[in-house]
C-alpha cells in the first residue's frame, strides 16, 4: 500500500467517520443525561435525510434547509421525548430497548410508505468536483461534513462545561434525585437532551444524503454509530468523536487489508470482542454492571 | 398442569389435526406457520420473560436451525427428522457459546451484543454465498422419511403439530421445575438467587441455550413447511416480531408465547385488504402494549379470574394438585 493510497483511504475513512461520530454523539447525549439508549437514532438520521430532500426540492437555500432540519430533528425528538418515552421511563430496561426500536421502526414504516423504496439524489453544498491538495483528493462534501462534526463535537463540549443547562444535564446524569432537589427540572433535562440528540442525527441525515443517496434504510447507520459509542465508552463526548473516527477508518482499511468478503464482518466482531472485554470502551468512564 | 388443562390441550391438539384432514393446503400451511412461531415464542419468552435478558437474535438462531437442517439434508443426504433435531443442537450449542460471555452483560449492554451478533450471523448468511445461498437464499428439498420416500404435506402439518405440542408441555414442564424457579429467580434478584446459592452465569447460560434450541427447531420445521430460506426473513424485523409475540402475549408464561404467537400470526390474513400498512400496524401494536398492557394479554384472563373468585375450597385443592 503506497503512502498516497494510505493518505487517501485514510480521508475516506475520516469523511464516512464524521457521520458515525455524529450518530454516537446523538446516542450518547440522551444515555447521558436519562440513562436510555435511543435504538431509534438511526431512522431520526433517516428522517432528517429526508426532509433536507423535500426542502431541496422547494428551491430553499442550504441555510435556510440546514437551519430547518436541525429544528425538524429537535421537534421530532421533543415529540418522542413527551410521547413515548417519558410515560415509560422508569420501566425496565427491555422495555425501553425494545420501545426505542419500534419507535425507530415506526419512521422507517411511514417513510418507506411514504416514499417508497427508491432511492433519491441529495447534492452536497459545494458541488462535487474534488479539491486536489498535495497530490490527494478531497470531495468537498466530505470536508464539510468532517468540519461541521468538530464543531459539533465541541460545541457540545461547550455546552455541557459552561451553560446552565448543560451543567444540570450533568448533574441529572450523576444523580436525578439529588439534582431535582437542587432545584433542576428533570424532567426539562431529559427534554433538551432528546432534543439535541435528534438535532445531531437530523443533521448527520441532511450531511450523509450526499454521500450515499436516501432511502428508507439509512437508519442502517446506527450500527456503525453504536460501535463508535461503545469504543467511546457510552458515556464520553469526545469518546464519541473518536470512536467514530476509528469505525470509519476500520472499515475502510479492512476492505483492503481482509477483503471485501470479511470487511462487513469487521465492525460486529470488533463490537463483541469490546463488549466481553472491555465494555467499559477504551476511555473507560462508564461504570459497567457486571453480574 | 391440572387435568382440565390437560384435557383441553389434547382435545386442541385433537381437533387441529382434523382441521389439518378436512380444509385445504393453505390453511394447513398458515397454522403451520403460527405453530412454529409459538415454538419460537416459547423459546424466546423463557430467555427473556423468565430468566430476564434481553435478546434481538433470537432469529438468528431460527436461521442456524432453517440452514443447519437444510445444508444437513441437502449436502450430506440427513434425512430431515434426523437433520432439524441435529441443526437444534448445534443452534444450542452455539446459543450457549453466546451466552457464556453475554451472561456477564445485562441491559443495553446485552441488547447490544445480541445485536451484533445478529449482524454477523446474518452478513455469514449473505456472504458465503456458495454454502448459503446468499442473498439469493436456498431451496429446500422435499423432506424424504428415507431415500426416496417423500411425505406428504399434512403429514408434515402433523409433524409441526406434535412437535409444538410437546414444546408447549416441555416449557409449562421447565417452568414448573427447579429449573423454572431459578430462571425467574435470576431476574427478579441476581444477587438473592446467588445468595441462595444458585449460580447465576450457569442459569443464564442455560438460558440462552434453551431459547437457542426452541428457534433452532422452529428454524428446521420452517424449511420444511416454506421450502425455501433466504436471509431477509431472519434479519432485525423477524427478531422485533418474536419479541412482540411475548409483549403481546406477556413475558414469563406459556399461555402468553402461545397467545401472542397465534393472535399476531393470524393477524397478517386479517389485515390483509391493507397489507402496505401491515409493518405500521405490527409496531404500533409492539409500542400499544409496551406502554399500556405492559403484561400482554394473558392479563385478561387472570383480570376475569379475579373477577369471578374461585369458593376457597376449589382454589386450595387446586393449589395442592399443582
Amino acid at each position: 500500500m503506497t503512502v498516497i493510497l494510505s493518505l487517501q483511504l485514510a480521508i475516506a475513512g475520516i469523511s464516512v467517520g464524521s457521520i458515525y461520530a455524529l450518530v454516537a454523539l446523538a446516542i450518547v447525549i440522551p444515555f447521558k443525561a436519562s440513562g436510555v439508549l435511543n435504538f431509534g437514532q438511526g431512522e431520526i438520521v433517516t428522517l432528517g435525510a429526508y426532509a433536507a430532500l423535500i426542502l431541496t426540492q422547494l428551491a430553499l437555500p442550504y441555510p435556510v434547509v440546514l437551519a430547518s432540519v436541525l429544528l425538524v430533528g429537535a421537534v421530532g425528538g421533543i415529540a418522542i421525548e413527551r410521547v413515548l418515552i417519558r410515560p415509560i421511563v422508569k420501566a425496565p430496561e427491555f422495555t425501553l430497548v425494545i420501545a426505542t426500536f419500534a419507535i425507530g421502526l415506526l419512521i422507517k414504516g411511514v417513510l418507506a410508505l411514504r416514499f417508497g423504496d427508491s432511492p433519491a439524489a441529495l447534492d452536497g453544498p459545494f458541488g462535487s468536483a474534488p479539491l486536489l491538495i498535495g497530490g490527494l483528493r478531497f470531495n468537498p462534501t466530505a470536508v464539510w461534513i468532517f468540519a461541521c462534526t468538530l464543531l459539533v463535537t465541541f460545541s457540545v463540549i461547550a455546552f455541557f462545561r459552561h451553560t446552565r443547562l448543560g451543567k444540570a444535564m450533568r448533574a441529572v446524569s450523576i444523580s436525578p434525585e439529588a439534582a431535582r432537589l437542587m432545584g433542576i427540572k428533570v424532567e426539562t433535562v431529559y427534554r433538551w437532551s432528546w432534543a439535541i440528540s435528534t438535532a445531531i442525527g437530523a443533521l448527520a441525515g441532511l450531511l450523509v444524503a450526499p454521500l450515499i443517496g436516501i432511502n428508507p434504510e439509512i437508519g442502517q447507520l446506527i450500527l456503525r454509530g453504536l460501535l463508535a459509542a461503545v469504543i467511546g465508552g457510552f458515556t464520553s463526548i469526545p469518546g464519541a468523536l473518536v470512536g467514530g473516527l476509528a469505525v470509519g477508518l476500520i472499515e475502510t482499511f479492512s476492505g483492503v487489508i481482509v477483503g471485501s468478503t470479511f470487511k462487513n464482518l469487521v465492525p460486529f466482531l470488533l463490537l463483541m470482542l469490546l463488549l466481553v472485554f472491555r465494555p467499559q470502551g477504551l476511555f473507560g468512564a462508564a461504570d459497567i454492571q457486571r453480574v | 398442569m391440572n387435568v382440565g388443562a390437560r384435557l383441553s390441550g389434547i382435545l386442541l391438539v385433537a381437533a387441529l389435526a382434523i382441521f389439518g384432514a378436512l380444509v385445504g393446503t393453505y390453511p394447513t400451511y398458515l397454522v403451520s406457520l403460527a405453530m412454529i412461531n409459538v415454538i419460537a415464542a416459547l423459546g424466546l419468552n423463557l430467555l427473556t420473560g423468565n430468566s430476564g435478558q434481553i435478546s434481538l437474535c433470537h432469529s438468528s438462531f431460527i436461521a442456524i436451525g432453517a440452514y443447519g437442517a437444510t445444508l444437513l439434508t441437502a449436502r450430506y443426504g440427513v434425512p430431515f427428522w434426523i437433520a432439524i433435531p441435529l441443526a437444534a443442537a448445534i443452534s444450542a450449542l452455539v446459543g450457549a457459546a453466546l451466552g457464556a460471555p453475554a451472561s456477564r452483560l445485562k441491559g443495553i449492554y446485552l441488547a447490544l451484543a445480541t445485536l451484533g451478533f445478529l449482524q454477523i450471523v446474518q452478513l455469514a448468511i449473505e456472504e458465503f454465498a456458495d454454502i448459503t445461498g446468499g442473498v439469493r437464499g436456498m431451496k429446500v428439498p422435499r423432506p424424504e422419511l428415507v431415500r426416496g420416500v417423500r411425505v406428504t404435506e399434512y403429514a408434515i402439518f402433523l409433524i409441526v403439530l406434535g412437535v409444538c405440542a410437546i414444546a408447549v408441555w416441555t416449557a409449562g414442564n421447565i417452568l414448573r421445575s427447579r429449573v423454572g424457579r431459578e430462571l425467574n429467580a435470576v431476574r427478579l434478584s441476581p444477587h438473592a438467587a446467588q445468595a441462595l446459592g444458585i449460580s447465576v452465569a450457569r442459569v443464564k447460560l442455560a438460558a440462552f441455550a434453551l431459547s437457542a434450541a426452541y428457534a433452532g427447531v422452529a428454524g428446521g420445521l420452517l424449511s420444511i413447511v416454506v421450502g425455501f430460506i433466504d436471509p431477509v426473513e431472519f434479519g432485525i424485523s423477524a427478531s422485533l416480531r418474536q419479541i412482540t409475540f411475548i409483549v403481546v402475549g406477556g413475558l414469563g408464561s406459556v399461555a402468553g408465547s402461545v397467545i401472542g404467537a397465534t393472535v399476531l400470526s393470524a393477524l397478517p390474513e386479517v389485515l390483509r385488504p391493507v397489507k402496505e400498512y401491515n409493518d405500521i400496524i405490527y409496531t404500533m401494536i409492539l409500542l400499544g402494549f409496551l406502554l399500556f398492557v405492559p403484561r400482554g394479554l394473558i392479563t385478561i384472563w387472570t383480570g376475569l379470574l379475579r373477577m369471578f373468585p374461585r369458593a376457597p375450597v376449589a382454589a386450595v385443592t387446586e393449589a395442592r394438585a399443582k
